[in-house]
């Protein structure tokens, strides 16, 4: 090589290219005291940059940082969180927790086996339980009416079906707003 | 309650992990690990001890706000200097920023001032005259890098700094490869040249 080193090819050196394009650099600079003087120039700067220390921002900053920061935890990591929380530290706790868990989780699987495997069965017995609910609460409902308004308005409102029922609702709802208007009017004029 | 791990000794990926499933000490971990580095980055960027404090929570917000659409493919040290790098830069655009040195800014009026504008440059262990040699070559390259123009002061610091490839420098900055090579040659010769009268 009859020449200098260009710019690029004193980078490529600088930064340990390696190949055969570098071979040829390489053995000028050995020879070439104004090369290697320039070499050894952009080496030391490199070093300089190189020796520059990271600096510690305040000793507060992660704090800072970590108090605007929306921690967010799936359902699934808080849900298993939770369990675990319910499990002992010791390991006779755990072993005694994870007895009763599986016994529990057993029963809960034969539970819901017996039910899959009787569901008309099951089906029969809610109809009936939701029935029997429903017959004891109009019962009672028509025990109150009675008390509340007489036998003979309860006879009236029960032949009268739906719009009876109406009648009567709207009545109490107007009722009690009046109620209520009268107590707060009554209210003001005494804290005057 | 949640295993306890270790996490100084995982990698990155796998702190991002933990912290997208909402732990608080990987949060801390990933602050620990990075704060220096985006902090310096910023710092040497903008030249101001207190912008570069909001500037790296700008940063280490935007990221930890957002973990959960990091990529694991990617360097997340990457993303954050990708980051770090935006916000200096957008901050530069804002306001034309004074170039101080690193002995405390121009605007400080007291000693205290000074004090907290200041930064030190860690001793390594050398003997006092390389301490004081190398502290002059270390002030005179920090008041070199803040001469340069910012464009070239990131790329310069990513490459050598925090010692990042070319073609990371130019995934982080968004720019061609020959241009983040055309900038950190044009950087060195600067800094080169600026750091001349040291050698003579």
């Amino acid at each position: 090589m009859d020449r200098h080193l260009l710019p690029s090819e004193i980078d490529l050196l600088l930064d340990g290219e390696v190949g055969f394009g570098t071979s040829p650099l390489k053995t000028h600079v050995r020879k070439c005291p104004t090369c290697s003087g320039e070499l050894e120039e952009a080496r030391a700067t490199v070093r300089a940059l190189e020796h520059l220390p990271h600096l510690a921002p305040p000793p507060l900053f992660a704090e800072r940082v970590l108090s605007r920061v929306n921690i967010f935890v799936p359902w699934h990591v808080a849900a298993l969180d939770t369990l675990r929380g319910f499990v002992p530290s010791s390991r006779g706790g755990r072993v005694a927790f994870g007895v009763g868990a599986g016994s529990l989780a057993a029963v809960m699987s034969v539970l819901v086996l017996w039910i899959a495997l009787r569901f008309d069965a099951v089906l029969f017995a809610v109809g009936m339980l939701a029935d029997r609910v429903r017959t004891g609460l109009l019962d009672a409902a028509g025990t109150f009416l009675a008390g509340a308004l007489g036998d003979s308005a309860y006879t009236l409102v029960r032949s009268s079906g739906l719009f009876g029922l109406a009648v009567l609702t709207v009545a109490l709802v107007a009722a009690a707003l009046l109620a209520a208007t009268l107590l707060r009017t009554i209210a003001v004029h005494r804290r005057r | 309650m949640a295993p306890v791990l270790d996490l100084a000794n995982l990698p990155d990926a796998d702190v991002v992990a933990l912290a997208q499933q909402g732990r608080e000490p990987a949060y801390r971990e990933l602050l620990r690990r990075y704060e220096r580095p985006v902090f310096s980055l910023i710092f040497r960027m903008v030249r101001d001890r207190e912008t570069a404090e909001d500037l790296a929570q700008e940063t280490f917000i935007k990221v930890l706000n957002h973990i959960d659409r990091y990529r694991p493919e990617f360097k997340l040290s990457s993303w954050l200097f990708k980051i770090a790098n935006n916000v200096a830069i957008d901050h530069l655009r804002k306001r034309t920023v004074d170039t101080i040195s690193i002995d405390g800014s121009p605007h400080a009026a007291t000693r205290a001032e000074i004090e907290a504008t200041s930064f030190d440059v860690e001793s390594r262990g050398e003997s006092a005259l390389e301490e004081v040699e190398s502290r002059e070559l270390g002030s005179a390259i920090e008041r070199a890098i803040a001469r340069l123009r910012p464009e070239y002061r990131s790329c310069i610091m990513l490459r050598h700094v925090e010692g990042r490839s070319y073609e990371e420098i130019a995934a982080m900055l968004d720019l061609p490869l020959g241009t983040v090579k055309t900038y950190i040659h044009r950087a060195r010769k600067e800094l080169r040249d600026a750091l001349e009268h040291l050698r003579t």
